[in-house]
């Protein structure tokens, strides 16, 4: 009777969890262990040649000078993005749990960019940046407008850290309603009682007790900036002359223009490690300022 | 017991939806295969009554695949797939599509690697160079091709000595020119063959700008026009009137033998690009490289003077509100209206039709050539390329006309001959515009100089092996 039950449990965890085990098998694991094994591989496409090489590819990456320029200038894209898509959101949501008049209209709208792709996206802050800021700053005389933000090395980064910000704010701020809807309203009213002032409050228990919402947050900033390509393609295209290349765009790049697919594959792995070694770090690190109330 | 058999159950479920999916794509595999090896063994027959019977005649059923590169035309070109069938019902054409601007040569690639190539494939010269062992070589056919072609046309199809590509379309490149503003400013008709050196362009921009108030030149600011059109085309195709001298120079450049600073054809080139720059009608930001705005600038009258090629007309040729009348000059490179450059335009063959030698039936491929022949001279295929599709094919008696002005501006050069042949960048790395056209790039915006420009193209060159 025992192995019976065992077996029907099996026979449950199949019906439901098998699907999705096997599409996260087909799409996820196989293609990242068979991506491992070409990357130990001459892997040219023309010549149909997968001869095994070991490590020469990986060797390849570090000697690739303009990948480590660009691994670089993401770490650096990464951190302002993060930093200000979270600030952002986090006033947003404070500002939108506050009880004032028209919340739900004004979470919807700054959810919005959420929904429209990271191409459209692009093309719409491309357009701003490279036509309607240029023509009002030459209108008004305003000399940071002047030029298109896009041909300068400098203002480039800061449109695309700006447009990225702009777009994972919404996403964030949700999280955050849903952590200051979990701050308990007695905790928040004894301070109150004790003499706290709001930004007490704010600092001392709010902050503090929504740490698994920040948790959260900064995770998911800092994934999916580290993985930006679609915005960085129809923003920017690297330019001007390559100096906006994240690193997820330096590697189709150098797949698909370059043909040189196995140090390609090479650079899409060691980015891999990077991101998850410092997700894994941070949210190691932010979980252990969690406090119970 | 129960649990057992449901569980038995979905294992089966399971074994029966892969089994299909297995069958599926076993089964279209395997029809294909008997498909070509019963095609295959009766054009074994075929051939031994006659070997140059038209096989639109034969009565066998053929189907043809083509593979499309030009992809914003695959309308136009379904439309002659449809015709033909109709006047040879035993032949079909099947059209392989791609996405325009997306992954269209992975297609390729795939449809390689899985034993299924196309029979026809549209693609540009540089992939024929890449794949070059898997084409046909169209020798038998070379001197039919010389004869309906205008001259040099087949030449841009040879590649190490074989006839792989069909030519179809040409495109040429220079100085393009408003007539209207430039008329205006020198107040008088304009003759561009005045323009042979260096100086008398520098005469001219200047007439134009102090007639125009602005700086007439449009320079696109985009890495493919500067990389590979301005820099690397002309740069290493004016080297020598001789493709073996060309091809010798651009090695020793490779090799690191050559320096671009001793070279007069590289220097003269980048002198004209300072004089350009210092005419340029986007000085204040050069690399916006907005191509819909920069050509309408151009159009509208603007600018006088735009670094492009003919097929800008796909965006101004429908424009509201534009001039009528454009030319096309020479970009001249030194101050000897003789030297090579200065009275040419660079002109190329941006796709051609390759047949395929790997997996195609000889059945299959005397059809393929078959239908081209119909479509590249028939008054159908004729109207199709050129009114359609706004293309200008490099053929004799071509039945239509074309309401490209640029490509009409163009086609006098051609028929003088003083035309530059780019072949040479069907040899070049696939992304050596992109490396090359950052470069020059930055030389545009001053953040490097001559020196330093030099240096990262020589830097790039020597990397590549």
């Amino acid at each position: 009777m025992k192995n019976n039950k065992a077996l029907r449990n099996t026979g449950l965890f199949l019906l439901f969890g098998g699907p999705s085990l096997f599409a996260f098998t087909v799409v996820f694991v196989i293609p990242f262990f068979v991506g491992l094994y070409l990357t130990f591989t001459k892997w040219d496409v023309i010549s149909n040649d997968g001869s095994f090489v070991g490590f020469v590819n990986y060797v390849e990456v570090f000697r690739d000078d303009s990948f480590l320029t660009q691994l670089w200038f993401t770490i650096r894209y990464v951190f302002f993005t993060v930093i200000i898509s979270n600030l952002l959101a986090f006033f947003i949501a404070l500002a939108l749990t506050s009880g004032m008049k028209g919340e739900r209209w004004l979470r919807t709208g700054y959810f919005t960019p959420n929904l429209i792709g990271g191409i459209v996206l692009g093309y719409l802050w491309q357009s701003l940046f490279s036509r309607v800021f240029p023509f009002l700053g030459q209108k008004y005389g305003w000399a940071i407008f002047e030029t298109s933000w896009l041909t300068n090395t400098d203002k480039a980064f800061w449109a695309l850290v700006i447009a990225t910000a702009w777009q994972l704010a919404g996403y964030l701020m949700i999280i955050y309603i849903a952590g200051f809807a979990g701050v308990p309203k007695d905790v928040i009213e004894a301070a109150k009682m004790d003499g706290a002032g709001h930004f007490t409050v704010l600092r001392k228990i709010v902050l503090r007790l929504s740490i698994p919402a920040i948790v959260v947050c900064v995770f998911l900033s800092l994934s999916r900036s580290f993985l930006t390509y679609d915005l960085n393609l129809s923003l920017t295209k690297g330019g001007p002359f390559n100096s906006t290349e994240l690193a997820t765009y330096h590697i189709v790049q150098k797949a698909f223009l370059s043909n040189q697919y196995g140090i390609g594959q090479a650079e899409a792995i060691v980015l891999f490690v990077i991101v998850a070694a410092v997700a894994l770090t941070q949210s190691y690190l932010l979980k252990k300022l969690e406090v119970e109330s | 017991m129960k649990a057992l058999q449901r569980l038995a159950f979905l294992a089966l479920c399971l074994v029966l939806l892969i089994g299909a999916t297995a069958a599926c794509s076993s089964n279209n595999g395997g029809s294909g295969n008997s498909a070509a090896t019963s095609t295959g063994s009766s054009g074994g027959g075929t051939e031994t009554k006659s070997d140059s019977a038209p096989a639109s005649q034969s009565g066998k059923e053929i189907k043809i695949t083509f593979f499309n590169t030009s992809a914003e035309v695959n309308t136009i070109f379904e439309e002659l797939f449809a015709k033909y069938h109709e006047l040879n019902p035993n032949v079909t054409v099947e059209l392989i599509p791609t996405p325009i601007g997306g992954a269209q040569i992975e297609i390729f690639q795939a449809r390689l690697a899985s034993g299924n190539p196309p029979t026809i494939s549209n693609l540009d010269p540089g992939h024929i160079v890449q794949y070059m062992d898997r084409f046909l070589d169209l020798e038998p056919y070379r001197a039919k091709f010389e004869e309906l072609t205008l001259p040099g046309a087949v030449d841009g199809g040879v590649f190490d000595g074989k006839f792989l590509g069909i030519p179809w379309t040409a495109q040429g490149y220079g100085l393009l020119y408003n007539t209207r503003v430039v008329e205006e400013a020198i107040g008088g008709k304009f003759d561009p063959s005045t323009i042979r050196t260096r100086d008398d362009l520098a005469a001219l921009l200047e007439k134009v700008e102090a007639a125009m108030g602005v700086p007439p030149v449009m320079i696109h600011g985009a890495d493919w026009s500067l990389g590979a059109h301005y820099f690397g085309a002309l740069g290493f195709s004016l080297q020598s009137r001789n493709a073996d001298e060309r091809m010798a120079y651009w090695q020793s450049v490779k090799a690191g033998t050559a320096k671009l600073a001793d070279n007069a054809v590289f220097n003269g080139l980048m002198d004209t690009f300072d004089l350009l720059k210092k005419h340029n009608y986007r000085k204040n930001d050069p690399l916006v490289a907005n191509y819909e705005l920069d050509s309408a600038d151009f159009a509208k009258g603007n600018a006088a003077f735009y670094f492009m090629g003919d097929w800008t007309w796909a965006v101004i040729g429908s424009m509201e509100g534009r001039d009528n009348d454009f030319g096309v000059l020479p970009v001249p490179i030194s101050n000897n209206p003789n030297d090579y450059g200065n009275g040419q335009i660079a002109y190329s063959e941006p796709k051609l039709f390759a047949i395929d030698n790997s997996a195609a039936t000889p059945e299959e491929q005397q059809a393929a050539i078959e239908f081209l022949e119909w479509m590249l001279t028939s008054e159908e295929g004729q109207k199709a390329i050129v009114e359609q599709m706004g293309l200008v094919m490099p053929y004799k008696d071509v039945k239509a006309v074309s309401p490209n002005v640029i490509s009409n501006a163009v086609a006098e050069y051609v028929k003088q001959g003083q035309t530059i042949d780019i072949g040479i960048i069907n040899y070049f790395p696939s992304d050596y515009w992109a490396n090359n056209g950052a470069s020059m790039q930055k030389y545009l915006v001053d953040h490097v100089d001559r020196a330093g420009l030099y240096q990262e193209i020589e830097k790039y060159w020597q990397s590549v092996k």
